[in-house]
């Protein structure tokens, strides 16, 4: 019988052969290393990024701006979402914007934010800022709306005024729907940094990634598809302590 | 507490004409009526959840002595069993120390001493609903509207807690107002039984006082010599008035 709490051994077990067959068919020569580099000069080129200090550079520039954008997005995409909840003509004008952009894959607007915020930090925050913005707008904004009519009026029999509304059902409901988006923002924040590089940049992660494109070296390409995958998997892991911590009640 | 002339209209359908009744002091007063006939309308009406096309409602006690306590009552989630108690005692301004000290002794007089800490997704239906008493109760109201709050439990817990509630309603001098649709435990707990007719356009058609002694054991107020009379009297008159609504719908 399967074990599931061994599930890991075996899945480490076929990711360790699947590795060796890799790498012996590269070392017999039956893979071009132009295309398909094998594990161990994708591991060589990994080494090789984080021997000089120069990596840091590129790291600190994709988590400021995933980092910065995130924030911005999830504060302004409350705000705008409980604004556009509470007064019904700025949800008039604001919902067609936002299905709009919600409708669009939003890294479009990437060579835009370029042209209009240069090639530095601010367009990768503003991409970043917008995936994020969009899609905690519309959590905000639906989960205000749907706010449970039980919790209300049990707070209003029990004597609670407007503020004890607020501070009592609204606001926990508003940190729960974030939170329980927090890593899909969190993605999102990071692909956006990253495209926002790859579009137009002098450093990050994706600025490297279309560096080793134009230079085709596939060993950098892979290992860099792998750091900044090892990175986002950390950030989820933090992402979703902080929701176990704060959302401990459920 | 005093229903004067009651109406009610929904969307221009009239749902509620013309009630009245009166709740005395530490008097429990239940009604009852067939599902449709517009029970909680009226209770929600008498809350101010509803605005009354006619009539008047009047209270003796001031609005913060009236607790409230409905079927589908919801505790906040993000708040332990103790927050939750404690919540109407805060917005009364009653110090944060000093709330949940009130809270928790009010926990233990529903058994639940140890629990204070829990959140609600951690209880038990029947502790969920001791919760939502000891938070309503913890208000020390002098006038309890309740609709059909013991609805969602099993019956053995449903018995203990009603139990528990009529052991303090009686040593307190609360009075109730009990919206329900079962006739046994309005006969059981209550002074005054009031039927409500078919609805649409229900009405106030019987009273019938309940002649069993206080203070009452609900168990043995089932084996009164009174509860069986009554029970068949009240059944009767409700499937009357189901016969009557069934029989116009025909015509």
């Amino acid at each position: 019988m399967l074990n599931p709490k061994r599930a890991w051994i075996r899945q480490l077990v076929a990711l360790a052969i699947l590795l060796a067959l890799w790498e012996a068919a590269g070392r017999a020569g039956h893979l071009n290393p132009l295309y398909m580099p094998m594990p161990s000069s994708i591991w060589g080129a990994l080494v090789e990024l984080f021997s000089g200090s120069r990596i840091w550079i590129h790291m600190e520039a994709t988590f400021t701006a995933a980092l910065v954008g995130l924030a911005l997005g999830i504060v302004v995409g409350i705000v705008l979402g409980v604004v556009a909840a509470l007064v019904p003509v700025i949800a008039e004008l604001l919902e067609p914007v936002m299905l709009l952009l919600n409708a669009v894959p939003r890294v479009i607007l990437a060579p835009l934010f370029v042209i209009w915020l240069g090639i530095g930090l601010a367009s990768k925050v503003a991409l970043a800022f917008i995936l994020v913005a969009v899609v905690i707008f519309f959590t905000v904004f639906t989960g205000i709306r749907q706010v449970d009519r039980r919790l209300v009026e049990r707070i209003v029999t029990l004597g609670g005024d407007r503020s004890a509304l607020l501070r009592h059902v609204y606001l926990p409901s508003v940190t729960a729907w974030v939170l329980g988006n927090l890593k899909v923002v969190v993605g999102f924040a990071f692909t956006g940094a990253v495209v926002g590089e790859f579009v137009a940049a002098s450093r990050g992660l994706g600025y490297l990634l279309s560096f080793a494109q134009s230079t085709f070296n596939p060993a950098l390409m892979m290992a860099l598809v792998l750091l900044i995958m090892v990175v986002v998997l950390v950030i989820f892991g933090l992402a979703s302590r902080l929701e176990k911590r704060l959302l401990r009640w459920n | 507490m005093r229903v004067r002339d009651l109406s009610l209209s929904y969307g221009g359908e009239p749902v509620l004409v013309g009630v009245s009744l009166q709740v005395g002091k530490g008097q429990y007063v239940s009604l009852v009526g067939p599902s449709g006939s517009g029970k909680s309308s009226l209770l929600r009406a008498v809350i101010g959840l509803h605005k009354p096309s006619a009539g008047r409602v009047e209270f003796e006690c001031a609005p913060a002595d009236v607790g409230i306590l409905f079927q589908d009552d919801a505790l906040l989630p993000w708040r332990t069993a103790r927050d939750n108690v404690a919540l109407g005692l805060g917005f009364r301004g009653m110090e944060r120390g000093k709330a949940l000290a009130e809270a928790e002794a009010w926990l233990a007089r529903f058994g639940l001493s140890g629990l204070g800490d829990r959140y609600p997704s951690r209880l038990s239906g029947g502790q969920r609903k001791r919760v939502a008493l000891a938070q309503v109760l913890a208000l020390k109201p002098k006038f309890l509207l309740m609709d059909e709050p013991f609805a969602s439990l099993d019956a053995i817990v449903r018995a203990r807690i009603s139990q528990e509630l009529v052991e303090l309603v009686e040593r307190e001098r609360i009075s109730v107002l009990h919206v329900t649709h079962d006739l046994e435990e309005a006969i059981a707990l209550s002074d005054t039984v009031h039927l409500l007719s078919q609805g649409p356009r229900a009405r106030i058609t019987q009273h019938y006082p309940v002649p069993i002694p206080r203070p009452r054991q609900l168990v043995r107020a089932h084996m009164h010599p009174a509860f069986a009379p009554l029970l068949e009297r009240l059944w009767r008159d409700l499937s009357r008035e189901v016969d009557t609504d069934s029989r116009a719908e025909a015509a």
